[in-house]
């Protein structure tokens, strides 16, 4: 194994203090029906109570999130207030990149001294977006509507292309073959199935159940709605929209919030329920690839971590990354070198859905919990985001106690 | 004369129940009192109420002018220019509870005075101001610069302070402290040497004054404020929103903490919970000390529930384990708290209990609950509590005083039993009957037969017990979907009530209160004679819960009756309707008319009349008499359940109606007309 710089030498993430919803797919829960950033303070708070985590213990909160929800003007304080926190915040987002760049923030916020528990949230509802209405003197309309979610993705208007487009070019370029994005998603499902059944999905997300004003139940957020398993032959039977992307492999939009702590060494070993357990932040690397190739992007970004570290692939103990096409996992693996079999291990988000801003966050939580599992190791997590960019962090997992 | 415990009573220089049955009339007269303190009818004196635009002030300038103005006392409402006007609030309340007309003489009796709050205003001195009742804010130094101007003025003039938390040594007055909502509570903690003319005046105008000691907060603020610390304390290692610790608090003991803060009024409540804990803290260390959370509160004045429109989304369901932890957080530091008010004596143990009542939504006194627990569990509860809160383990802690359960102070906490070697008086201190009423009942009874008495008369007790307002329908809940465990409470109960009629000569029930309704009209009706005063409300409102009634409402007084008497019992169980004492003698009751008379009556009953055989056999019914159209189809299933079990416990034997009785009642219960909401 490389040895690996360290950027981050305040910051740990204490084990076992993180959590998220489910997400389940849009319009299909209560999820669609509330306040966001009430839900996602309300459930920070459930799933640190949870975790045996007294909330006074924050002193700063990140949020991220993407979407316009009501009362987004006050962000952090807000959210912050929902959890009858008074500390202070911010508000931050880059499309899907969002759920890691705001661990990455937090940890930044550590590093300069300048807090010691930073909470990071990170929630979206992609249900029933809402419209902003844009005067727009040069637009022949005057006044532009604009469906938060659906019309940004279907046009970048740095390219005039919609994101499936770029899936269809990226594939293009790399000559992906229909084939191989079919196995490759069908084993996918087969990694997130295998998960749930294992538990291990148990220890990541947590269930929550919704009240009306009235205080009853709207029902539990307890299953990522709308995941159903698929096979090589049901996605070979698609219909494909652009090159070797279908419905199948491609992720759905979705609902949901996840939260993980980033503090000092001292404030991770005493409120982790596991101590023994560390968990640095190596690095990070942003990059945007060519107009209209997205699903390039990561893997530009996780080139650039690994030439700027000296770690290798073969040093990574869990490969997990925000992938909403399938055709990403396939041009990662062909430029790095690195067989798709390895990753994803406990599922992805082409399978569970695309909630946008806290989707690297679970990602993340994912990856350094099946890190856990195995006894430690280096933890990569990557992904692509609105406008060609590229994500990457590599985070350490240090079981100071020995394997479980 | 013996007793099983001193009368509540004897704290107010007033006797004892038993004295007020013996001579027959009440120790004090209304009319009286107010002349005591306010002079002669021909040079009346007032009542000044400063800080009367507050809530506390226009609260009890109402409350006390509502009952004073028969008298000719004037209530004079003192306030700073440009002071909240609180008075103007109350009228709509006024209005509910006496109608427009008396609510307007009412308001019009109080007299309202600006001043600038160091000169008083020249029309004070016409008014001839007797008594002052402080209620300016809780700052120490102003209230005594207060004191000073009103006895340059009239170095006469009784004062006595609100405050809920300054001892009457500090301030150099006395203390009345009242309890929210102040417009209709009727408890006041009186803090004063000996019990004063102005005390006795509270009770004799249907108040009711609680002597405790001069410390620091009294009972009431010690018991809410510290049950406020405590939700606090737990739902900050917890994380638990107000709201849900709220409910939890509520299951486990009744009140709930937050949710009242912010009905009183936040940004007063807050201050005043923080000055309460912040003094005892003072006094007695860290088990009292105010959280970040208060403190914070204290100054914004915010609410603890979470505006409208961000009403609780997330939910937070607890585990049996989450709830056991919160036990030991309310439960551990409030049986710690308590015994901090039994090794000061801060009052008389049944005052003590009964104030959670009866001004913190308790729904069993805190001495039941600890007696129940028994000293054992109690004590383990602290040492739980005290591992997860270490600081209040070095003290105020004084486990000796749970050592005393067993004595009669804590086991009659409810019912008292006196009595001269041969007629016993047995005396109710709470309205509604429940299974410690029940369990002291018991026991009374049987002190009284250990002692050989053979008469005897039951009644309130003429203090903290001011009506008599039927059982406490919070013991059902756990009957709601258990016919079975319906039927155990109404036979228990039942059981109770005829030891009223098989184990004594003669027994005597007398109506001490407004009204007499539900189970504990059914506890009396056992007693072989029934005496209530002629303007006392009777009635069995359990059609309207509904409920079906369960100590043997649905035969025993039908049997005491004849036919005329039978249907109009009928109309009574069929459409919950009240009768007044005089309407219902000859068939409900053997004697109704004043006050007094009926006090003699019922001595005269105790001691020289003789039981009256019951029917034993069936007893024939008359027919239903017309009734009003039944308000809903609930009402209408509970008439035909009533109706059903009276001609099932009518038509038994009395041996049997019991039985017959329970079964109905439990089964109603336990069925999908019932309403009393599921656990």
């Amino acid at each position: 194994m490389s040895d690996a710089p360290d950027a981050y030498r305040r910051a740990r993430i204490p084990y076992g203090t993180w959590g998220s919803s489910y997400f389940p797919a849009w319009q299909m829960s209560p999820l669609a029906e509330v306040n966001i950033g009430q839900f996602a303070g309300e459930a920070m708070n459930r799933i640190l109570g949870l975790r045996g985590v007294p909330r006074r213990q924050l002193d700063f909160l990140v949020l991220g999130s993407t979407i316009p929800w009501h009362w987004k003007f006050w962000t952090a304080p807000l959210v912050a207030s929902c959890m009858d926190l008074r500390i202070p915040g911010y508000h931050l987002e880059q499309a899907c990149a969002t759920g890691l760049q705001a661990v990455l923030a937090a940890a930044a916020e550590v590093e300069s001294g300048a807090h010691d528990v930073v909470g990071v949230l990170t929630f979206d509802r992609t249900s029933d977006s809402p419209v902003g209405v844009f005067p727009e003197r040069r637009a022949y309309q005057r006044t532009v509507p604009l469906t938060d979610v659906w019309d940004n993705f279907g046009f970048d208007p740095a390219t005039g292309r919609a994101m499936l487009a770029c899936a269809g070019q990226a594939a293009r370029k790399y000559r992906i073959e229909r084939g191989e994005v079919d196995e490759l998603t069908a084993l996918r499902y087969r990694q997130y199935f295998a998960a749930k059944e294992r538990g291990f999905l148990d220890k990541v997300l947590v269930p929550l159940e919704l009240l009306n004003v009235q205080g009853k139940s709207m029902g539990w957020i307890d299953a990522d709605l709308g995941v159903r398993g698929v096979s090589v032959a049901s996605l070979g039977a698609m219909r494909e929209l652009d090159t070797c992307v279908t419905a199948g492999t491609q992720t759905h939009a979705s609902d949901g919030m996840a939260t993980l702590l980033v503090t000092d060494r001292a404030h991770a070993r005493e409120i982790s329920p596991r101590p023994e357990i560390e968990i640095r932040i190596v690095a990070k690397a942003e990059t945007r690839a060519a107009p209209g190739l997205m699903p390039e992007a990561p893997a530009l970004a996780v080139e650039r971590i690994l030439a700027r570290t000296g770690l290798r692939m073969a040093d990574m103990a869990v490969i997990k990354d925000h992938n909403p096409f399938a055709v990403n996992d396939a041009i990662f693996a062909l430029r790095l070198q690195c067989d798709w079999r390895r990753m994803n291990n406990t599922g992805c988000p082409l399978v569970w859905g695309h909630p946008q801003g806290p989707t690297l966050t679970r990602v993340t939580i994912e990856a350094l919990e099946e890190a856990v599992e195995l006894g430690g190791g280096y933890v990569l997590v990557f992904g692509c985001a609105a406008g060609d960019v590229g994500i990457a962090a590599v985070f350490q997992v240090t079981d100071r106690g020995g394997a479980e | 004369m013996n007793a099983m415990r001193p009368s509540t009573l004897e704290t107010l220089g007033l006797g004892s129940v038993f004295d007020i049955f013996r001579r027959g009339q009440l120790p004090l007269d209304a009319a009286a009192a107010v002349g005591e303190v306010f002079g002669p009818a021909a040079a009346r004196g007032s009542l000044v109420i400063s800080g009367a635009g507050g809530t506390v002030g226009a609260g009890k300038a109402v409350q006390l002018g509502s009952r004073l103005a028969r008298h000719g006392v004037t209530v004079v409402g003192l306030d700073l220019p440009g002071a909240p006007d609180g008075l103007a609030r109350q009228f709509p309340g006024l209005v509910r509870a006496f109608g427009a007309a008396q609510a307007g003489a009412i308001m019009a009796g109080i007299v309202r005075l600006h001043y600038d709050g160091r000169i008083l205003p020249e029309r004070l001195r016409e008014l001839r101001p007797r008594v002052l009742l402080e209620a300016v804010p809780e700052v120490l130094d102003l209230k005594r610069a207060h004191y000073r101007v009103f006895r340059d003025t009239f170095p006469e003039i009784e004062i006595r302070s609100v405050t809920s938390g300054f001892p009457s040594h500090a301030l150099g007055v006395g203390i009345a402290h009242p309890a929210f909502p102040h417009e209709i509570n009727k408890v006041w903690e009186i803090v004063e040497e000996t019990p004063s003319a102005f005390t006795r005046l509270l009770w004799a105008i249907g108040l009711l004054p609680v002597p405790v000691s001069d410390h620091w907060s009294f009972v009431l603020d010690v018991l809410f404020c510290g049950l406020t610390l405590a939700a606090l304390r737990q739902q900050r290692a917890s994380n638990l929103p107000y709201w849900k610790s709220d409910k939890l608090v509520r299951r486990a003991l009744g009140p709930n903490p937050f949710r009242a803060h912010d009905v009183i009024g936040a940004k007063g409540a807050n201050f005043l919970t923080w000055s309460c804990l912040h003094h005892l803290s003072q006094q007695y260390g860290p088990l009292f000390a105010p959280t970040p959370e208060l403190v914070q509160r204290k100054e914004s004045g915010q609410n603890w529930y979470p505006p409208a429109h961000f009403r609780p989304l997330v939910d937070w369901a607890v585990t049996e384990r989450d709830e056991e932890e919160l036990q030991d957080w309310i439960l551990g530091a409030l049986i710690q708290m308590t015994s901090l008010l039994l090794h000061e004596r801060r009052s008389h143990l049944t005052h003590l209990n009964a104030i959670g009542e009866l001004c913190a939504q308790f729904r069993r006194g805190i001495l039941a609950v600890i007696r129940e627990l028994g000293p054992d569990a109690a004590l383990r509860r602290v040492a739980a509590y005290h591992r997860l809160h270490p600081e209040a383990a070095g003290g105020p802690w004084y486990p000796e005083t749970l050592a005393a359960i067993g004595t009669p102070p804590w086991q009659q906490l409810y019912v008292n039993a006196e009595h001269d070697g041969t007629i016993g008086v047995v005396s109710l201190a709470r309205e509604s009957y429940n299974h410690d009423v029940d369990a002291e009942l018991n026991r009374a009874l049987d002190w009284l037969q250990a002692a050989g008495i053979g008469r005897l008369i039951v009644s309130g007790d003429f203090h903290l017990s001011t009506q008599m307002s039927g059982a406490d329908t919070a013991e059902f809940l756990p009957a709601r979907g258990d016919a079975e465990r319906g039927a155990a409470i109404s036979r228990a109960w039942s059981a109770t009530a005829r030891r009223l009629h098989d184990d004594f000569r003669v027994s005597v029930g007398f109506i001490a209160g407004k009204r007499c309704l539900g189970g504990m009209l059914e506890l009396m009706t056992h007693c072989h004679y029934l005496v209530a005063p002629e303007n006392a409300l009777l009635g069995m409102p359990e059609v309207t819960l509904p409920v079906v009634p369960g100590m043997e409402g649905c035969h025993w007084p039908l049997r005491k009756t004849d036919a005329a008497g039978r249907a109009k019992l009928l109309r009574l169980l069929l459409t919950g309707e009240t009768v007044s004492g005089a309407e219902a003698a000859g068939w409900l009751v053997d004697y109704a008319g004043p006050m007094d008379a009926s006090l003699a009556a019922a001595w005269e009953f105790a001691s020289h009349a003789e039981a009256r055989p019951l029917p034993r056999a069936a007893v024939e019914l008359p027919p239903v008499p017309a009734l009003p159209e039944a308000p809903s189809p609930q009402t209408d299933a509970a008439r035909r359940a009533i109706l059903d079990c009276v001609r099932g416990a009518c038509a038994a034997p009395l041996a049997e109606a019991l039985e017959a009785q329970a079964r109905h009642a439990g089964a109603f219960m336990a069925g999908e007309w019932c309403g009393l909401s599921r656990t």
